[in-house]
């Protein structure tokens, strides 16, 4: 696996190639801004891109408009995008700007190598991954505003956060230590409840959510 | 500013003017009956004179009437009446015609007076004085022995042709001199005057001298010479004579030249309440000298300043003239004026005589926007001063102190990894968690001082964001018409709508919450409102007050809506212009 990686802080890139080392990725290039990120993937067309979102030269969301415009080009291209905090819009705005491969992480969680490792190579086979974080303050801000998710069970609504941040179904069984049909049973209750079509397509299953909660 | 009432004491004078009016009026219909009567020459050259008498008429009263206490108009009249009499030399009656020769030149005089009183209609030095009062004379006096000694004159005492031609010389020359001194004056008094009244003056002195020079040069040389139709030079001299009443009003009028010397316009418009900024201008309008301007004596400050608390500078000029204005022994500022345009600085004491409580109660005024303005600028610099730091703050945060942080927890867990199960591996392990910690706990700093999105997308982002996390419903809406802000509004915007949701959390009891951002006119407006217990205000509030002072910095108004049991509404303008 190659990547091209946006990066402008210094010990951050220092960070990130640590890991990448670690789980035997080639770093193809590392660009300081915006548009030098862009120039590389169009010049080293890696299987993956890894941008930190502000990055010169504007450093204001560049890296992400970067990613966006990136992704209009090749909608295919899987790309992780890193932020300090993570939003609603920026979430929402990656998700519609392709059909597969997208991942929207806290910087942060490059310190939890295996699990960082294990996101990339979600992104990198068309999968999606968003912050637990940006996922939980979506299910909150949904529970207050919608009845329908207010009325779901605890349980129900850890489902449907896992299902937004991307989770398959045998790892949300994993991690919450039930079985894998009880997630399944669980999910179309949910779906039933929210109105939302089901789908074995995991990027639009994320995407019904996630544009669900972010109504 | 609210209309000028007439005075009373304007009255007797409107009506007097109409006098003036039907005066003229009637003779002109006389005259114009007695010319068509008897005539000989052709009748719309005749009528000229009667013609010349209406324009001078009515521009003058017309002057008269706009500038009561100038006295452009009264010359103007006197002009109307001269051209009157000089019209009788033509009517088919012994004794009008000789009044007629009398005063058939006077009207020259008339336009000597005018070019050499303008603007203010007043004489304003004895050499023009002089001028004028030598015109007059060689216009009446010596036009005597001109028809006593003329043979087809009816009061012929001497048909003697070398007493004849001496008159006429006597009076061409001293008629001469004294054009060429008019000349002289006038355009001394354009070189003097500042580009701006020059502008007004340039055209009408040059017209008035023109005029006053054309008419007997173009009789007495250029038609000797060229043998031009006698009929032709009338008529080209009267079409110039005619238009000049016009070009004078118009100047007197357009060119701000006002009122000069009389201070009852100015006393009335003390007795109106209008806004004391106008103080200046009134007092230009009085004085006839549109850049007159007044400043005040700061006696702590050591300085003058203009009605708006700004500094004022004192000129060194010698076309700038002040005056100071004493109140009771005390200095309370000064009249600058165009002493090229007001010679006599006792006018303007006069004026400020009148005015200095009026200045004095302004000079308060300004006093006091000169230290709040100071106080605004200085807590001003220091809001944008301490909103520039926090956001060097948050920005060196992020790049520098979490990139290391994060670094540090890479290694931390490449240890942990690495250390078999035991003390050593707990240890690490505590690190790596305590870390993890910091790192939450610096990200949550950072957006303390600076929310990401406020630097990245601006106040729209930052409060969807900001209103997403609260604990209780809460609408947002932005109307799209609010474009980029400058970064000390989008800071302060910002802090209004983070303090006014906790306030609403924490004192309302509200169920819901609204934000409304908008724009109106130039004003950002915030709007913050729940649907809580209401009586909240600015006294009771700490919450308020910080609003209310950083709103105050950036010239913005707080207001707050919130009746006991209605809920609370907090509306904030804050200006967005540079």
């Amino acid at each position: 696996m190659r990547v091209v990686i946006g990066e402008d802080e210094a010990l951050l890139r220092e960070g990130l190639s640590l890991v990448l080392a670690q789980g035997g990725i080639d770093v193809a290039a590392i660009a300081g801004d915006a548009v030098t990120l862009v120039q590389q993937v169009i010049e080293h067309l890696p299987d993956l891109v890894i941008t930190d979102i502000r990055m010169p030269p504007g450093n204001a969301d560049d890296g992400l408009r970067a990613a966006l415009e990136l992704r209009a080009a090749r909608p295919d291209l899987p790309i992780v995008v890193l932020s300090q905090h993570v939003q609603r819009q920026y979430a929402l705005e990656l998700l519609e700007g392709g059909s597969v491969g997208i991942g929207y992480l806290l910087k942060q969680r490059i310190t939890d190598i295996d699990d960082f490792l294990g996101d990339l190579k979600r992104v990198l086979d068309g999968g999606t991954v968003l912050d637990r974080e940006v996922v939980a303050v979506m299910v909150e801000r949904a529970r207050r505003t919608d009845g329908a998710v207010e009325s779901l069970t605890p349980r129900q609504r850890d489902v449907l956060a896992l299902v937004a941040e991307g989770r398959s179904n045998a790892a949300i069984a994993r991690q919450l230590g039930i079985a894998e049909k009880t997630v399944v049973q669980h999910t179309s209750l949910v779906y039933d409840h929210l109105g939302l079509p089901d789908s074995d397509d995991d990027h639009r299953r994320v995407l019904a959510v996630v544009r669900y909660l972010a109504r | 500013m609210r209309q000028i009432r007439p005075s009373t004491l304007e009255r007797p004078r409107s009506v007097a003017l109409v006098h003036v009016a039907i005066g003229l009026v009637l003779l002109v219909a006389l005259e114009v009956v007695l010319l068509v009567d008897g005539s000989v020459e052709p009748t719309w050259l005749i009528l000229a004179f009667p013609l010349m008498g209406c324009t001078y008429g009515a521009a003058g009263i017309e002057a008269w009437r706009r500038r009561p206490s100038n006295r452009v108009g009264p010359i103007l009249v006197l002009g109307a009446w001269a051209w009157l009499l000089a019209g009788l030399h033509n009517v088919d009656n012994e004794f009008l015609v000789v009044v007629g020769q009398f005063s058939s030149t006077l009207g020259v005089a008339v336009v000597v007076h005018l070019v050499l009183a303008f603007p203010s209609g007043r004489l304003p030095d004895v050499t023009s004085r002089w001028i004028v009062a030598a015109a007059y004379f060689t216009t009446t006096v010596l036009e005597v022995p001109l028809w006593l000694f003329d043979p087809d004159s009816p009061a012929l005492i001497s048909d003697d042709p070398s007493l004849e031609r001496l008159a006429e010389w006597t009076q061409r020359s001293i008629g001469s001199v004294i054009l060429v001194a008019m000349s002289v004056v006038a355009f001394r008094r354009l070189r003097a005057a500042t580009p701006a009244a020059r502008r007004v003056l340039g055209p009408v002195l040059g017209y008035g001298i023109f005029t006053a020079v054309m008419v007997p040069v173009s009789a007495n040389v250029i038609q000797p010479l060229t043998g031009m139709d006698p009929i032709t030079l009338a008529t080209i001299q009267l079409a110039v004579l005619a238009v000049l009443p016009f070009a004078f009003v118009i100047g007197l009028l357009s060119g701000g030249f006002a009122r000069t010397g009389e201070l009852v316009e100015l006393g009335v418009w003390l007795g109106a309440d209008v806004d004391r900024p106008e103080l200046a201008v009134a007092l230009a309008g009085t004085l006839g000298d549109p850049s007159v301007d007044v400043a005040f004596w700061l006696p702590d400050q050591h300085r003058y300043v203009d009605a708006a608390g700004q500094p004022f500078p004192r000129t060194v000029d010698q076309r700038r003239g002040y005056a100071d204005i004493v109140l009771a022994g005390r200095h309370v500022g000064v009249i600058a004026y165009d002493a090229t345009l007001i010679p006599d600085a006792e006018l303007v004491r006069t004026a400020g005589r009148v005015l200095a409580i009026a200045i004095d109660r302004q000079r308060l005024d300004a006093e006091l926007r000169a230290s709040r303005d100071a106080l605004r600028e200085s807590r001003s610099r220091i809001v944008e001063a301490s909103d520039v730091e926090r956001r060097r703050i948050a920005r060196d945060l992020h790049d520098g102190l979490q990139g290391r942080l994060i670094l540090l927890g890479i290694r931390a867990r490449r240890l942990t990894d690495r250390l078999p199960d035991g003390d050593e591996h707990t240890e690490a392990e505590a690190v790596r968690a305590g870390l993890e910690v910091a790192i939450d706990e610096l990200r949550d700093l950072v957006h303390g001082v600076m929310p990401a999105l406020l630097i990245e997308r601006g106040l729209h982002a930052a409060t969807e964001e900001l209103v997403d996390r609260m604990p209780i419903p809460t609408e947002f809406a932005a109307a799209e018409a609010i474009g980029p802000l400058p970064a000390t509004v989008e800071s302060t915007a910002f802090f209004v709508v983070a303090e006014g949701l906790a306030n609403a959390l924490k004192h309302s009891g509200a169920e819901r919450m609204a934000v409304r951002l908008d724009m109106i006119g130039d004003d950002l407006l915030i709007e913050v409102s729940d649907d809580g217990i209401g009586g909240a205000s600015v006294a009771n509030g700490r919450g308020l007050r910080g609003i209310e002072d950083r709103v105050d910095v950036l010239g913005g108004r707080l207001r707050v809506d919130s009746p006991p049991g209605g809920g609370t509404r907090m509306s904030v303008e804050v200006p967005c212009g540079s």
